[in-house]
């Protein structure tokens, strides 16, 4: 029978041995792909599941697609999620993830794989070379030292791919370095290798380095860079010429129709302020203005509207969003004009994507290293000692030297090579997680620029989960509706029928129940919000983690392209389960994914149990109970929906309040017991893991003395 | 055509996989394009004898071969570069998603710079159709216009032998007919005329499943034939005022 949506194996590669093998994807087909996947795969392979550091051998790292990877689902074709135990965080490094978009996963699947799982550690530095099923395990000493696209070019010089766009075709076997074969593989592509690789920061065990595909695509959270870069992995390279069945085809081009004409703006009629996740028009996101109109839009495989560029400028291209955002608050004291803070932005995140620094620790990092600078504490011959030319923050000088400082462990990189929060205790300053000055809000991790006292889904799915939770399903509200206020733009939706319509797709935990966005002072502590974010993390855990659709476009629960303003998200005609189910032939609606979600949120929470989850750690940093928030980077306000108390609904700041410990404490013994976890200690109990066909974590974890207890009436 | 450029692999002929025209792509059709209303070939260029059908054949040595009433434009500065096309192609027609088995190509180099770092490689269905006038089957060619369906240059699966000389023929780089390795026949855009898995009609008058599925529709039909076979030709402005409310070029 045909495993439709799958390539149909999985390469499990052991870089001590330096071996591979592969195995059927169909014994691992209830999990969905991606995140799932991944788990299970890293449940059944880490055999010491306690590491804390991302850099230790044991530590397994999955890489992996979905069903719907290169099959042709908008926005849900192009990205690949990555998985293991992560480096850089506070003391415990959590059993964690992240992704990347671009066409690696594409390429994957076409070579006839569904995911990597990559174990051991090699004795010197390898990259791996998949053509189809052919699999290489290749030297790298002489990769080890360049950057994530010095390394692409030159695997691509080594196969004998030619670089710009126009090629002829090209049969596998006929390209350099080919593998002999027992039959000659005729299958013939025009692409080029899909290659995937770390930089400097990942080779020197930098907590922060990242992993980079093509020129922009990277996966930066959990430190992945260095996990491969502590096995010796510098590159994965794919290519392949297969392809993929899918169950219903006519179904697929249908609902991807359905998808462009009824729910996203067109290019006849468009709306360029339309609210919506999916609807939008191709539009780059980077925060300062690119500056050339001689550029396009640049998708991931398979995206309905690119959200990156590439441009005549000579740098810049496919940088997007946080990489060209994180240094401009410096960039903009030197720059003399708009058009050079735009030129700047792009050159930094250029530095970025090849020496692979993960911005995201920067964005409140730098200001912190700021201050201690300007406090007289770090600098040159200082308590801090540190030689960067402090005094040129905000120029190109003072930015190459940062990330050469931090992609080589030099200067204050080596201190920070364990991540900001221990390099903080290191330094004495443990107190700025007081006061605020170091926001790094839960589990060492930065704060991503929505602050949990405010967005309350995010800090609580954060600090429920592994990190920064990087997940967007309703933090467009925030974003869009502040925006609105702030250039004087119309408010599209009212607040109190924009939480009515995206609560009528919150099913099965808060269908039509718009409280559950009442993130006003009397209901952050609520029931009602906790439903909101076990949707959320259920929701995530699958349709985004798993089936893979993109953070940035997907749920669609409020559409102004519509005229009953109804979303794709869960639509008969183009909701996310329409697209699978056409792709894998499976009969799956939204609520069954997101219970599926809720059984991979349990597999990681056993996990994290292993590793060392207690209730009590399940903290937030001590500023987020101890001050109020004032300062937003985007906007002097964060509007929210809110009821007041005549229960009436409105667009409100939430600034200026902080969380109550006590509050915090309660609701987490609320979203525990809504979860079917001990109360006391956040464990998955064995009532709740048999309802998730679980049993084998349960027998790991009581052999570890960590199952948790059933609530006694 | 050069003998050169041909092949023996495992016996059988096959068209050198490198022999396509220069990197610039542009059509080597030189020696005085004939007329774009009809194109006349010598039959003596591929043997007297495989005449495309009776009624197409003038005299001994001539035949006529049709013009196409269909052509896909494309649109090179404004591709997003999401390879929704090809994925929509293949799956329309196979019912398999495959970069390698769709019939329009969409190539990148994410290290280029606009405009150079896409390419887009849709068929021409050329009026001189250097693919259809090589094919060796007869009596009746597997690759020849279809009268049915506004002589689309069409490859019967049945008829291909496999040679692949189409492959070599085909003017441009990449060549715009394909080798299908699972069946091991040559390939090309039919404008989805042959498109089992599409839902709809395709070909002249119907859709095209990569114009349809084109987010940012950057490729389009037309009844219209391009004035000459080249890649410019084939490539037109699709962006409109839009693009420049985007901040994006329409130069």
């Amino acid at each position: 029978m045909a495993l439709f949506g799958y390539a149909g194996k999985i390469l499990r590669l052991d870089l001590t041995q330096r071996r591979y093998m592969a195995l059927s994807t169909e014994r691992y087909r209830s999990w969905g792909g991606g995140h799932g996947l991944a788990s299970a795969l890293f449940w059944e392979f880490c055999q010491d599941k306690t590491i804390t550091d991302g850099r230790h051998p044991a530590n397994v790292c999955v890489v992996a697609t979905s069903a719907l990877s290169g099959a042709g689902a908008p926005s849900a074709t192009g990205r690949t999620e990555v998985t293991g135990v992560g480096v850089g965080y506070d003391g415990i490094n959590w059993y964690t993830r992240s992704g990347f978009g671009g066409r690696f996963c594409t390429m994957l699947k076409y070579a006839g794989w569904d995911a990597i799982v990559i174990e051991g550690k090699a004795d010197k530095p390898v990259w791996v070379d998949i053509r189809n099923d052919a699999v290489v395990i290749r030297d790298a000493t002489g990769l080890w030292g360049k950057d994530t696209w010095a390394t692409q070019l030159d695997i691509w010089n080594f196969m004998g791919v030619e670089t710009g766009a126009r090629a002829g075709w090209v049969a596998l076997d006929d390209l350099k370095h080919a593998s002999k074969r027992a039959a000659p593989d005729t299958g013939r592509t025009t692409q080029k290798p899909a290659i995937v690789a770390i930089g400097p920061a990942g080779e020197n065990g930098c907590a922060h380095g990242s992993l980079i595909h093509d020129a922009g695509n990277g996966a930066g959270q959990g430190g992945f860079g260095t996990v491969w870069g502590s096995k010796n992995l510098k590159a994965i390279s794919v290519i392949g010429t297969g392809s993929i069945k899918i169950a219903d085809p006519p179904a697929l081009l249908r609902a991807r129709n359905t998808l462009k004409t009824k729910y996203i703006s067109s290019y006849e009629e468009p709306d360029f302020r339309a609210w919506t996740r999916v609807g939008g028009l191709a539009k780059p996101l980077t925060q300062a203005p690119i500056p050339t109109e001689d550029r396009r839009p640049q998708a991931c495989q398979g995206c309905v509207n690119g959200c990156r560029a590439r441009s005549n400028l000579g740098y810049g291209n496919e940088s997007a969003c946080q990489e060209t955002y994180w240094y401009n608050e410096f960039i903009q004291k030197v720059a003399k004009s708009p058009e050079e803070m735009g030129q700047m932005s792009l050159k930094v995140a250029d530095l970025c994507q090849k020496y692979v620094i993960n911005t995201f620790l920067l964005q409140p990092g730098l200001p912190w290293l700021e201050h201690l600078y300007e406090e007289g504490v770090l600098g040159p011959g200082k308590k801090i000692p540190s030689s960067l030319p402090w005094d040129k923050l905000g120029t190109m000088e003072f930015v190459e030297k940062l990330v050469q400082a931090l992609s080589t462990g030099t200067d204050i990189g080596k201190d920070l090579a364990d991540g900001f929060v221990p390099a903080a205790r290191k330094w004495g300053r443990e107190e700025d997680l007081h006061t605020g000055l170091l926001q790094f809000s839960y589990w060492g991790c930065a704060e991503h620029g929505y602050d949990p006292r405010a967005e309350l889904e995010w800090g609580y799915g954060s600090v429920m989960g592994d990190r920064d939770t990087n997940t967007h399903c309703f933090n467009f509200m925030f974003t869009t509706v502040s925006a609105a206020l702030a250039y004087a733009l119309p408010i599209r939706v009212d607040a109190k029928d924009l939480v009515t319509i995206q609560a009528r797709k919150l099913a099965p935990y808060a269908q039509n129940r718009p409280e559950v966005f009442d993130f006003s002072d009397r209901n952050m502590y609520s029931e009602a919000v906790a439903q909101l974010v076990r949707w959320q993390q259920h929701y995530c855990r699958f349709w985004k983690n798993s089936a893979l659709y993109c953070d940035l476009k997907w749920p669609d629960l409020i559409n102004t392209n519509r005229p009953d303003l109804e979303g794709a998200t869960g639509s008969d005609d183009a909701g996310e389960h329409v697209f699978w189910n056409a792709i894998t032939g499976e009969n799956l609606t939204l609520v069954s994914g997101i219970r599926l979600g809720r059984r991979i949120w349990n597999l990681d929470n056993a996990i994290w149990t292993l590793q060392g989850r207690h209730r009590e750690i399940v903290q937030f940093a001590p500023y987020i109970y101890e001050t109020t928030y004032e300062k937003n980077e985007l906007f002097p306000f964060y509007m929210w929906p809110c009821r007041n108390e005549q229960g009436e609904w409105a667009y409100t700041d939430l600034m200026g309040r902080k969380m109550d410990r006590k509050g915090f404490e309660d609701w987490k013994t609320i979203f525990y017991r809504l979860e079917g976890w001990d109360t006391k200690t956040g464990w998955p109990t064995a009532k709740t893991l048999a309802e998730l066909d679980l049993d084998f974590v349960t027998d790991a974890l009581r052999a570890a003395n960590r199952l948790g207890k059933e609530e006694t009436a | 055509m050069d003998d050169d450029t041909v092949k023996l692999r495992d016996g059988v002929a096959t068209a050198g996989l490198g022999r396509e025209s220069d990197a610039s792509g542009e059509a080597r059709l030189g020696q005085g394009e004939m007329a774009r209303r009809r194109f006349l070939t010598a039959l003596g260029a591929v043997g007297v004898g495989t005449a495309l059908s009776p009624d197409w054949v003038l005299g001994k040595d001539v035949m006529v071969i049709p013009n196409a009433e269909g052509f896909l434009l494309v649109d090179m500065k404004k591709c997003q570069g999401c390879g929704t096309c090809m994925m929509a192609c293949s799956v329309a027609h196979s019912g398999e998603v495959s970069y390698t088995h769709s019939r329009i190509q969409i190539q990148q180099d994410s290290f280029a710079d606009w405009p150079n770092d896409i390419h887009m490689a849709q068929c021409h269905q050329c009026p001189s159709a250097p693919c259809v006038t090589v094919c060796p089957v007869t009596p009746v060619k597997a690759n020849k216009p279809n009268p049915k369906f506004g002589n689309v240059r069409m490859i019967d699966p049945a008829l291909c032998i496999g040679c692949q000389l189409c492959i070599g023929a085909c003017p441009f780089v990449p060549s715009r007919i394909q080798w299908n390795d699972s069946i091991g026949k040559s390939q090309k855009c039919d404008l989805c005329v042959d498109t089992p898995y599409l839902g709809a009609k395709g070909g002249p008058g119907g859709v095209q499943a990569c114009v349809q599925a084109c987010p940012v529709d950057a490729i389009a039909f037309t009844p219209k034939m391009p004035e000459v076979n080249t890649e410019e030709a084939y490539t037109t402005d699709l962006r409109g005022p839009v693009w420049k409310k985007l901040g994006m070029t329409t130069e």
